[in-house]
C-alpha cells in the first residue's frame, strides 16, 4: 500500500506521507493558508478556524490544519466566500479587544494585529457586552485575559513539549479564559514557553513588561549557554536608559520549532560586568608562568578549550577539568566497543521515539532539553518512558511509565540487567553471550533491587516500539566502574535498535572533552583557575582577579548533545582582555578566538570550517542548519567486557548533588529572576534519619569540604536521600553524585 | 408524532398557526409536548429546528434563552472563535431586540453572524445554533420587527419562564450509559488524556473495561458513518485509562466525594452494575457496602470474560477506582431472603445487581444437568476464569463432574459443542480452544451475518481463525450418552430460512433429512442466562418482567417495593456492560436524592435525556458538510493467531499513539444542545 497521497492546492500537485495534514502540505509546498493558533510543534488546537479550506465536490469549509488529505482531492485555499468568512472571524477576534497597542508589549510583533492589517478589518458591525477582567500576576509570567484571543498554544505547548501541563482552559463560552491547572496560581517550572507562543500580549515576561517595544531591540542569534542541550535562542538588546550602555531586555526563540526552559529565558544577564586592569593582566601571565596547571569548567567555548591545550603544550602544564575528563574517559570506553566516537542518539531520536530507558539522570533538571524531547515522544508517540534512579522525579511523572528504582551505587550491576534482558533474543559475539550468560542475575538483582518482574514488564511495555532510545546521564560518567558501564552501553547500542544519548554535563562538556588532553585533577598548588577555582583566578564570574567575558559576551562555538557544534554570538560587548590576549603573550598568537574554529581537531570530528562561514539558523520548515554535525571518527575495536563489580551499599543519610529547577552553575545563580533556592530538601523520612527539621540550618560535611545550608521539607521526595544543589558553589563537584554525608544541625 | 402547534423539526415544516386546535397538523417525530408528569412543554428548540406547542410562546425570547443556554452550558463551546465570540453575539443582540431597543440592522448582523458560526463553527453545536434562531427569525419576522418598530419589549421578557437545556450528541445519545463521547475524544486529541478519563468517568466507571470489551452501540449512531466509516469510539476510551494506569497516577476523579451525608445503601452484587451504583452514590457522600458472593470482585466481567479480552490486571485498575472513592466491599458473601429483611432496615436503600448467572437449557431431548460433560456456560466460565486470572483452582466435585484430570479446565483430546450465538457462547469457544480442545463447534441457528450483529466482526473473526467450526442454521436435536451417562454424541438438525410470502420476517425451518450426528464430549449451553432471584423474600411479592427478571420502569430503577433497587442483567435481562453501567448510574442519581428525601425524583438533565432518547439525535439520513469525507477508521491492532491461541495474552493490542491521534481528528464534535420551554 502506498503511503503518499497526491493531491492539489490551487491547481499544485503536492503530495503528502500518511500522517501529514493539508496545511503541513501547503507549508512544505511554500502556499500560505493563513493561521492563527496553529503551532507546528503541538497538535492542532483547531480553534481559530481561520485555516479553512475548499475541496472540490465537498460541501462546507474544511479545517486544514487538522484533515489529511484524500487521494485526488483539489484543494482551494482562497475564495471570495472563505475571504468573507476569514474576516469575519478576525472582526470577531477584535470584539472588544482592548485598544491598548500603545503600551501593549507585542505591538509591532502581534499575530492579532498583523492578520487585522492583513484582512482589512477597519471597522465592524459585531459587538457584545465587555466583560471584566483583571490582570493575573504568576510570577515571572503575567496573563492579561483581556488581551487572551484563546489561541489555546500555550495550553498545548505546557502539556505537549515542556510537560508541566500548569495551565488549561476553563470554558465557559465568552468568557472562556485560561487558568492555573488545579492550583490558585502558576505552579510550574516557569520555562515561559506560553510567553513566546501568545500571539498576542496576553502572557508576558513581568520582567520585560512595559521595559521596551518590539522594534526597539536588536536581536543577536546564539545558543543557550546553560546546559548542554544547545537551544537556538536569540538575545533581544538595547541601551539601558539614555544613551546607557547596551544591556539584555530579553530572549526569544524560535518557537515554532524550538523551546527553551526558563534558565535560557529569563537567565540572559550573566555577562560579566567586571573590568581588569593592565596590572591584573601582568599578574595573570605571571600566575600562568608560574603555575603548574590550569583548572578550568566547561563553560568555556571550544576554541578557548583549544587556547588553553595549546597552553598546555607551550608551558607544560598539567589541564584540569574532572567534569570534561570524566566525559572523555566515559566516552573512550563506549568507542573502544562501538569503534566511533560519538554516540548514535540525539534530542531528535529521543522526540521520535516510542521507547526510551533513562538511567543515571534526574532528567528533568539537569536537562531541560531533554525532558522536553521526552515529554514530546510520550505525548506524540505515546512513549512507554523506564526512569532508572534510585530517586523518583515528580516532573517526570506525566513522561515516565515506569520507574525503575535502584539502590544508590549499583548503577553498573542495573546497566548489566538492563543490557542483559535487551539483548536476550539478540544475535551476539560468543564471547558476549558467554559473559551474559555468566552474570550473577539473582545477586544483581538482590544488590540493586531491580527485580525480574520489573525487567520483564519493561520488555512488555517495550513490545510494539520502533524507536528506542537509551539515555545516560552524570551519575554515570564519575562512577567508579563508569568504564564498564561505558561498554555495556555501547553493547546495547550495537547490538539492538536502541540508540544513545550521553547527556553532557555543562553546556561545553562534549566540546571541552574532545579538544583538550586532559590530567586528572591533584590538590596542586599555583593552579591558575580558568572559570574554575584556583590560586590565581582568571574568570567571566565576579571576584576573579582577571576578568573575562561571558558566554553571551564573546564569539565561539560549543558541541551540543546532539554532537553539533554551534555558534555563540556576542549579545554584550565584553570591553577587556581574553584569553586569547593571554595566550599571544605567550607568543600563540592569532587575531580572534574565533581563527581557531577552523583549527579545532578533525581526528575528533571537528570540521574545517570557519566561524564566519557557520550558519545559523532553522529554515521555515524547521530544519536545524545550525552549525554542523561532528563527523564520526572509527576507533579500535576490542569487545571485553570487564566482570561486574561487587555492588556497594549506601546507608544513613544520603545527598544528591543535583540542582532545583533553571538552576545549573554559578552563572544561572547570579542572574536577576531566577530563584535560588540553596535548601538542602529532603522527605520526612531524611529528615528523621539525619535527625533535623524543616528551616534548620545544617552543615554538610562532604568530600569536597562542609556545606552550610537550610534543610527544607519536601512533600514530593520520599526515602532518605536529599538533594543538595551545586549551582551556588564553586566546590568541586564532579566526583559520584551521591554522597554518604554526615549532617550536623547548627544550633 | 406529536402534537404541535408550529415545527420546523428536522426540515418539516408545520404551520398550524390561526388554526382551531382539533385541526392541527402532528409533527412526525416524537416531540416532547410533555415535559414531565405535571408539566406541559410549551416548546422546544434544538439543532435541527424549533417546535412549539402552545400559541403563547415568546419567540424572541425563546431564541434568546437558546443563545444563553449555548453560552452557559456548553462544554464545547469557548473552544473556537466563531463559536465564542459568535454565541455572544448572538444573545447580546437578540436581548437588544427583546428588550426593545432593537434596529432593522440588527436582523442582518444576526444572520450574518448565524452564517458564519454555520460554516466555521469547530462543533457541530457552533454550527447549529443559529439554526433555529434563524428559523425563528425566518418565520416570526412580524413578531420581531414589530419588537424593533415600536421599541417595546418581547411579549413575556420580564416573566420568570423555565427554560431546561442540554447538551448531547448523536453517539452519546446511543450510548446506554451516555458518555460524553465527543470529549473523551476531545482530550486524545488534545493529548490530556487525564481530561479524557475524566468526561468518560462522569457517566462511566469501567473506562478500562469499556474501552476493551464494549459492543459500541454509540459507533452504529456515529454521524461520521453519513460521511465515510464511523469513528472507532470504543478504543478511544482506552487511551486515557491506559494512560493513568502507565503513569501510576491517582485515580481521577471527574467529581469530588462529598463529605458524608450519614445514609447507608447496600449493593448486592460486584459487578458493572453493582460498582457503577457504589462508584456515583459514594461520590455523593453516602456510605456503600457492597456484598459479593464470589471470592473475587467485578462479577461477570471477571469470570465471564476471558483474560485475552479483558486483562484482570487491567479491570482490577477500574475496581481500585471505585475503592477508592470509599466503597466497602464484602466478598464471599451470599445473600438470602433473610439478609435481604434485614438489609432493608439497616440500610436506607438496597440496591440489588445480582446478574443473571443461570444457564438457560438448550431445549433438546435429554437434556439433563447430571449429565457428564453438560457443562453450563457461566459454570465453565467461572472455573476458566477464577483459575486463569487467579490461580483458583476447581473444586473436586467439579473436576468429577466435568471429567477432568487436573484441578484446571484443560480439555487435551476432547471436542466441545457450544450452542450459542452471543459474546458468553464467543467467550466458551474462544477458551476452549486455549483449553487445548481438539474440536471446537459452535451450533447457531441462524447465519454468520447475524452472528457478527449480535457479537462483533472482530469476535467472530477472531474465533475463525483460532479454529472454531461454526455451524449455522444448526440446533441440538437430543443428547446420547453412555451406560455411565457420559456425553458422547449429539444429535444436530439443520435448518434453512423460508422467506414469508406475505413479505413478513423470514421463518427457519428445518430440513428433513438433513441431519447428522457429531461426537462430543461436552455440551456447552450458552443461548441465554437467566436471574437467580431466590434473594427477594417472597412476601415482598416484588413485580417481574414475563422474562422472569426484576422489574423497574426503566427510568428511576425502583421496584416495586420501596428502597429496593435493581439495575443491570437481573432488571433487563442478559445484555451488556454499557447498559448495566447506563442503568446503574442513573439508579444511583435517583437513589442518592431518595435516601435523603424518601421521594423518586429525576433531575432536569435526565428527563431531558429520556426525551432525547426517545426523540433520537442520530439521523443516518443527514447530509453532512464541512467535512471531507474518505478517511479510513483506524483499525487495532490483533496478537498473530498463533501468538494467541494458546495463551491468554490480550488478543486487541489497541490502537498506536498516531492511529489514535488521528481516529481523534475524525471525530466531528456532534455535540448538540436542546431546550423545552416547560
Amino acid at each position: 500500500m502506498s503511503t503518499t497521497i497526491n493531491f492539489t492546492i490551487d491547481g499544485k500537485a503536492v503530495s503528502a506521507q500518511k500522517g501529514e495534514t493539508i496545511l503541513q502540505v501547503a507549508r512544505r509546498n511554500d502556499i500560505y493558508i493563513p493561521t492563527m493558533c496553529y503551532i507546528s510543534k503541538t497538535s492542532p488546537c483547531a480553534s481559530c478556524r481561520i485555516c479553512s479550506v475548499e475541496a472540490e465536490g465537498v460541501d462546507g469549509f474544511i479545517l486544514s490544519c487538522n484533515t489529511p488529505p484524500t487521494e485526488g482531492i483539489n484543494i482551494k485555499t482562497n475564495s471570495a466566500e472563505l475571504e468573507q468568512e476569514r474576516v469575519n472571524i478576525m472582526k470577531l477576534y477584535d470584539v472588544n479587544h482592548p485598544l491598548e497597542c500603545g503600551v501593549c508589549d507585542k505591538s509591532g510583533e502581534c499575530d492579532l494585529q498583523n492578520k487585522t492589517l492583513e484582512f482589512g478589518v477597519a471597522q465592524q458591525n459585531f459587538s457584545a457586552k465587555d466583560q471584566l477582567r483583571t490582570v493575573k500576576d504568576w510570577g515571572l509570567i503575567n496573563y492579561d485575559p483581556a488581551l487572551c484571543i484563546m489561541c489555546e498554544k500555550c495550553v498545548h505547548v505546557c502539556n505537549e513539549v515542556i510537560g508541566d501541563d500548569a495551565i488549561e482552559v476553563k470554558f465557559g463560552g465568552y468568557s472562556s479564559t485560561i487558568i492555573p491547572k488545579e492550583s490558585e496560581t502558576l505552579d510550574c517550572t516557569f520555562c515561559g514557553e506560553c510567553i513566546a507562543v501568545c500571539p498576542v500580549g496576553a502572557l508576558v515576561s513581568s520582567d520585560f513588561k512595559y521595559s521596551a517595544n518590539a522594534w526597539e531591540l536588536s536581536r543577536v542569534p546564539s545558543t543557550c549557554a546553560h546546559c548542554s542541550a544547545g537551544c537556538p535562542l536569540e538575545y533581544e538588546t538595547r541601551h539601558s536608559g539614555i544613551n546607557g550602555d547596551d544591556s539584555i531586555y530579553r530572549v526569544k526563540n524560535n518557537f515554532e520549532f524550538t523551546s527553551l526552559c526558563g534558565a535560557g529565558r529569563f537567565g540572559f544577564d550573566f555577562n560579566n560586568t567586571e573590568r581588569s586592569t593592565s596590572e591584573d593582566f601582568q599578574k595573570a601571565l605571571e600566575a600562568l608562568k608560574s603555575a603548574k596547571a590550569i583548572r578550568f569548567s566547561s563553560m568555556i567555548t571550544n576554541e578557548e578549550a583549544h587556547i588553553l591545550q595549546r597552553l598546555k603544550e607551550k608551558l607544560d602544564l598539567k589541564l584540569f577539568n574532572e567534569d570534561a575528563r570524566l566525559y572523555a574517559s566515559f566516552m573512550n570506553s563506549y568507542a573502544s566497543v562501538s569503534g566511533k566516537l560519538h554516540y548514535s542518539g540525539s534530542l531528535d531520536a529521543i522526540k521520535q521515539a516510542d521507547a526510551a530507558i533513562v538511567i543515571g539522570t534526574r532528567i528533568a533538571t539537569d536537562n531541560p532539553g531533554v525532558r522536553y524531547a521526552l515529554t514530546t515522544a510520550s505525548k506524540h508517540n505515546g512513549a512507554k518512558i523506564v526512569y532508572a534512579h534510585p530517586m523518583e522525579d515528580a516532573l517526570m511523572q506525566n513522561t515516565v511509565t515506569q520507574f525503575m528504582k535502584y539502590e544508590v551505587g549499583t548503577e553498573e550491576g542495573v546497566m548489566a540487567l538492563i543490557a542483559n534482558e535487551l539483548l536476550k533474543n539478540k544475535e551476539l559475539p560468543k564471547e558476549i553471550r558467554k559473559y551474559f550468560n555468566e552474570l550473577d542475575l539473582g545477586y544483581l538483582e538482590a544488590e540493586s533491587n531491580v527485580g525480574d518482574d520489573e525487567l520483564t514488564l519493561m520488555t512488555k511495555s517495550f513490545a510494539r516500539a520502533q524507536n528506542k532510545v537509551l539515555i545516560i546521564g552524570a551519575d554515570i560518567f564519575a562512577h567508579k566502574r563508569a568504564s564498564n558501564i561505558a561498554k555495556l552501553a555501547a553493547i546495547i547500542e550495537k547490538y539492538t535498535d536502541f540508540s544513545l544519548v550521553v547527556v553532557p554535563n555543562e553546556v561545553n562538556t562534549l566540546g571541552v572533552s574532545l579538544v583538550c588532553d586532559l590530567d586528572v585533577d591533584e590538590d596542586l598548588s599555583n593552579v591558575v583557575g580558568y572559570n574554575a577555582h584556583g590560586e590565581f583566578i582568571i574568570s567571566s564570574l565576579d571576584g576573579a582577579d582577571l576578568s573575562v567575558g561571558a558566554l553571551n559576551q564573546q564569539e565561539g562555538t560549543v558541541v551540543s548533545i546532539d554532537n553539533r557544534v554551534l555558534p555563540l554570538n556576542v549579545a554584550l560587548p565584553f570591553d577587556g582582555y581574553t584569553l586569547n590576549d593571554i595566550a599571544s603573550a605567550f607568543d600563540i598568537k592569532t587575531k580572534h578566538t574565533i581563527d581557531y574554529t577552523k583549527e579545532l581537531d578533525s581526528s575528533k570530528g571537528f570540521k574545517s570550517i570557519a566561524f564566519d562561514d557557520l550558519e545559523n539558523f532553522l529554515s521555515p520548515y524547521g530544519d536545524d542548519e545550525r552549525g554542523y554535525i561532528l563527523d564520526e571518527v572509527v576507533c579500535p575495536v576490542d569487545e571485553t567486557l570487564e566482570e561486574v563489580a561487587e555492588l556497594p551499599e549506601y546507608n544513613g543519610t544520603v545527598v544528591y548533588h543535583a540542582n532545583p529547577v533553571l538552576q545549573f552553575n554559578r552563572y544561572t545563580a547570579k542572574t536577576k529572576q531566577l530563584e535560588k533556592d540553596t535548601t538542602l530538601r529532603g522527605s520526612a523520612q531524611f529528615a528523621a534519619a539525619a535527625k533535623i527539621a524543616d528551616g534548620d540550618e545544617i552543615k554538610i560535611h562532604l568530600r569536597s569540604g562542609v556545606v552550610k545550608r537550610t534543610f527544607k521539607l519536601d512533600e514530593e521526595l520520599k526515602g532518605t536521600i536529599a538533594l543538595n544543589p551545586t549551582f551556588d558553589i564553586l566546590v568541586d563537584m564532579s566526583g559520584y553524585r551521591f554522597e554518604k554525608s554526615k549532617i550536623v544541625r547548627v544550633v | 408524532m406529536s402534537k404541535v402547534y408550529f415545527s420546523t423539526w428536522n426540515g418539516e415544516s408545520i404551520n398550524n398557526i390561526g388554526k382551531p386546535e382539533e385541526e392541527w397538523e402532528e409533527s412526525a417525530y416524537n416531540l416532547p409536548a410533555q415535559y414531565d408528569d405535571h408539566r406541559d412543554s410549551r416548546a422546544f428548540i434544538g439543532w435541527d429546528g424549533v417546535a412549539l406547542f402552545s400559541e403563547d410562546v415568546d419567540v424572541i425570547r425563546l431564541a434568546m434563552e437558546y443563545a444563553a443556554q449555548y453560552q452557559e452550558y456548553s462544554e464545547a463551546c469557548g473552544r473556537c472563535a466563531p463559536g465564542r465570540w459568535g454565541g455572544r453575539i448572538l444573545y447580546d443582540v437578540l436581548d437588544k431586540i427583546a428588550r426593545g431597543e432593537g434596529e432593522k440592522a440588527d436582523l442582518d448582523h444576526l444572520k450574518e453572524i448565524g452564517k458564519s458560526m454555520q460554516v466555521t463553527s469547530k462543533c457541530e453545536i457552533g454550527k447549529t445554533v443559529p439554526n433555529p434562531i434563524l428559523d425563528l427569525m425566518n418565520h416570526f419576522e412580524d413578531t420581531f420587527i414589530e419588537c424593533i418598530n415600536e421599541k417595546k419589549k418581547s411579549k413575556h421578557y420580564d416573566e420568570t419562564i423555565g427554560y431546561i437545556a442540554k447538551i448531547t450528541a448523536p453517539c452519546t445519545d446511543a450510548c446506554p450509559a451516555h458518555v460524553d463521547i465527543p470529549g473523551y475524544i476531545e482530550g486524545v486529541r488534545d493529548l490530556r488524556f487525564d481530561d479524557s478519563l475524566e468526561a468518560t468517568r462522569q457517566t462511566m466507571p469501567l473506562a478500562h473495561v469499556c474501552g476493551r470489551v464494549c459492543p459500541h452501540p454509540c459507533e452504529d449512531a456515529c454521524r461520521r458513518t453519513n460521511l465515510d466509516e464511523p469513528v472507532s469510539i470504543m478504543s478511544l476510551k482506552r487511551l486515557g485509562a491506559d494512560w493513568e494506569t502507565d503513569h501510576g497516577f491517582d485515580f481521577f476523579h471527574p467529581l469530588e466525594k462529598k463529605p458524608s451525608i450519614g445514609k447507608k445503601i447496600a449493593v448486592i452484587g460486584a459487578g458493572p452494575a453493582g460498582l457503577t451504583t457504589a462508584y456515583y452514590t459514594a461520590a455523593e457522600g453516602i456510605e456503600v457496602d457492597v456484598y459479593e458472593e464470589l471470592p473475587v470482585l467485578g462479577g461477570e466481567v471477571t469470570v465471564g470474560v476471558p483474560e485475552y479480552r479483558m486483562p484482570w490486571d487491567k479491570y482490577e485498575k477500574d475496581i481500585e477506582c471505585v475503592k477508592d472513592m470509599g466503597v466497602n466491599f464484602i466478598t464471599n458473601r451470599k445473600i438470602t431472603a433473610d439478609d435481604m429483611r434485614q438489609f432493608e432496615k439497616d440500610y436506607d436503600a438496597v440496591m440489588v445487581a445480582t446478574g443473571t448467572r443461570i444457564s438457560k437449557k438448550v431445549r433438546c431431548e435429554n437434556e439433563r444437568p447430571e449429565i457428564k460433560g453438560y457443562w453450563g456456560a457461566i459454570d465453565f466460565l467461572d472455573w476458566v476464569n477464577l483459575y486463569e486470572k487467579f490461580d483458583i483452582r476447581t473444586p473436586k466435585s467439579v473436576q468429577k463432574q466435568q471429567m477432568l484430570k487436573q484441578d484446571f479446565v484443560d480439555l487435551t483430546g476432547k471436542t466441545v459443542v457450544c450452542v450459542g450465538g452471543g459474546f458468553t457462547s464467543m467467550d466458551v469457544v474462544r477458551c476452549a480452544i486455549r483449553a487445548n480442545a481438539k474440536k471446537v463447534y459452535m451450533v447457531y441457528r441462524r447465519d454468520e451475518k447475524t452472528i457478527i450483529r449480535n457479537t462483533t466482526y472482530e469476535e467472530y473473526h477472531e474465533a475463525v481463525e483460532e479454529g472454531v467450526e461454526f455451524l449455522f442454521h444448526s440446533a441440538v436435536n437430543k443428547i446420547t450418552t453412555d451406560k455411565k451417562d457420559v456425553l458422547k454424541e449429539l444429535l444436530i438438525d439443520k435448518f434453512e430460512l423460508v422467506p414469508d410470502p406475505n413479505g413478513g420476517r423470514a421463518q427457519l425451518v428445518k430440513i428433513e433429512g438433513a441431519s447428522y450426528t457429531i461426537k462430543a464430549d461436552y455440551l456447552i449451553p450458552a443461548v441465554s442466562q437467566s436471574a437467580d432471584l431466590d434473594l427477594l423474600p417472597e412476601e415482598w411479592d416484588i413485580e417481574m418482567t414475563s422474562w422472569a427478571t426484576i422489574k423497574t420502569n426503566g427510568k428511576d430503577y425502583m421496584t416495586s417495593r420501596k428502597g429496593i433497587f435493581a439495575s443491570g442483567d437481573c432488571e433487563y435481562g442478559p445484555m451488556t456492560i454499557v447498559n448495566a453501567v447506563g442503568q446503574a448510574k442513573r439508579a444511583a442519581s435517583v437513589i442518592s436524592r431518595y435516601v435523603q428525601t424518601g421521594e423518586i425524583t429525576l433531575t432536569d438533565e435526565e428527563i431531558m435525556e429520556d426525551h432525547l432518547r426517545k426523540l433520537k439525535v442520530y439521523d443516518k439520513k443527514e447530509k453532512i458538510t464541512g467535512w471531507l469525507p474518505g478517511l479510513p477508521r483506524e483499525h487495532s491492532a490483533v496478537l498473530d493467531v498463533d501468538d494467541r491461541k494458546d495463551n491468554n495474552k490480550e488478543v486487541a493490542l489497541g490502537l498506536t499513539q498516531e492511529q489514535a491521534i488521528s481516529e481523534a481528528e475524525r471525530c466531528m464534535r456532534c455535540y448538540y444542545i436542546a431546550m423545552v420551554q416547560a
